[in-house]
């Protein structure tokens, strides 16, 4: 393992994700001074790993939830951390992200984590406004004023601006092709 | 010499939100034997995963025609990568009757024939040219899209509940 160098991915508050090759015995906090964050930002952030989707087994009926994601060391090594399978590195000033979702009229919020993907929240919204599984793919977030729709692959970490920790959506339904 | 289309692709290949896709297994370059031999830009071969079903493929092959990348959106057909041949519209992988799957891949003729095998979807330029109003569609194809908005586009019908198979 630490010979082999393994692809992980930096995702940096208000950067495009990098993609990266480390070896197993580099220490997290080199390879990301080698992602071109400092040590002044990193001081300023919290760290995280993997994708976080704990809003996925929040039962249906629970209200305000938020997940519950550790930070990590960014002095263990990528062996350590087993950055191998977990593949993504966050690095963000906020610690949660409120989410707001409107639909129908109706609002549903959450606290998620800065590693918790766009296709995540858009599972948890369409369960919480209980659209059918069957036919629910076509509803899709929208940032509120917008007509800007991240991609599910995104992470929120790379929506959220780290002055308000917050993003509003709206669900709206993809346009079927006419004409 | 790469031309200035091609370089913005492959660079865009080399993205970590191409590679993060390839990494969740969600799509991928075509393996060297399931193209052509003489297979050469403006054609890219890809695969999109798609969710299980009864007797259809876990993943489709595209050939993807990408000239003028990213000032037009590319144009695709599915690809059998065995006959290494566009695939018959027959056996096309279809999508519940109405459905948005199946209006993205309808197999009927339209335009006259010009639009058979390519995507009925803004982010395909063939049906772009003859739909103005699409101009202002959410999704549309600007100079900012890329592949991996393709790419999501796509992959997020061929994982919905309206897709059925082949």
């Amino acid at each position: 393992m630490t010979e082999i160098a393994c692809e992980i991915f930096i995702h940096i508050q208000g950067r495009a994700p990098k993609v990266v090759a480390a070896k197993g015995d580099q220490v997290l906090r080199d390879v990301l001074l080698g992602a071109e964050l400092a040590a002044e930002e990193m001081a300023e952030m919290a760290v995280f790993i993997g994708e976080c989707q704990d809003a996925l087994a929040e039962p249906e009926d629970h209200e305000d939830g938020a997940d519950v994601h550790a930070e990590i060391d960014i002095n263990l090594t990528v062996e350590a951390l087993e950055l191998h399978h977990r593949k993504h590195v966050h690095c963000h000033k906020c610690r949660l992200i409120a989410i707001e979702v409107n639909f129908g009229g109706k609002t549903k919020g959450r606290k998620f984590s800065p590693a918790a993907t766009i296709e995540t929240v858009t599972v948890w919204a369409r369960k919480k406004f209980r659209l059918d599984p069957a036919s629910s793919a076509e509803y899709v977030l929208q940032i509120c004023g917008t007509t800007d729709r991240p991609r599910p692959n995104q992470h929120l970490g790379e929506v959220a601006s780290p002055e308000t920790c917050a993003v509003c959506f709206d669900l709206v339904k993809e346009e079927t092709p006419q004409g | 010499m790469e031309k200035p289309d091609q370089r913005l692709f492959e660079a865009d290949l080399q993205s970590a939100e191409f590679r993060i896709g390839v990494a969740n297994g969600q799509w991928g370059l075509a393996e060297q034997d399931k193209i052509p031999p003489d297979a050469a830009w403006p054609n890219v071969y890809i695969w999109i995963a798609a969710a299980s079903r009864p007797n259809a493929p876990d993943r489709f092959y595209i050939r993807l025609n990408a000239a003028g990348y990213r000032s037009v959106p590319p144009t695709s057909s599915f690809w059998d990568p065995e006959k290494k041949a566009p695939v018959e519209l027959a056996r096309w992988p279809k999508g519940k009757p109405d459905s948005r799957f199946a209006k993205v891949f309808r197999t009927d003729t339209w335009q006259n024939g010009k639009g058979d095998g390519a995507f009925y979807h803004p982010y395909d330029r063939v049906p772009v040219a003859d739909h103005p109003g699409w101009t202002s569609a959410v999704p549309k194809w600007t100079d900012k899209t890329t592949i991996v908005n393709y790419l999501e586009e796509f992959h997020a019908l061929f994982r919905s509940g309206d897709y059925v198979g082949v």
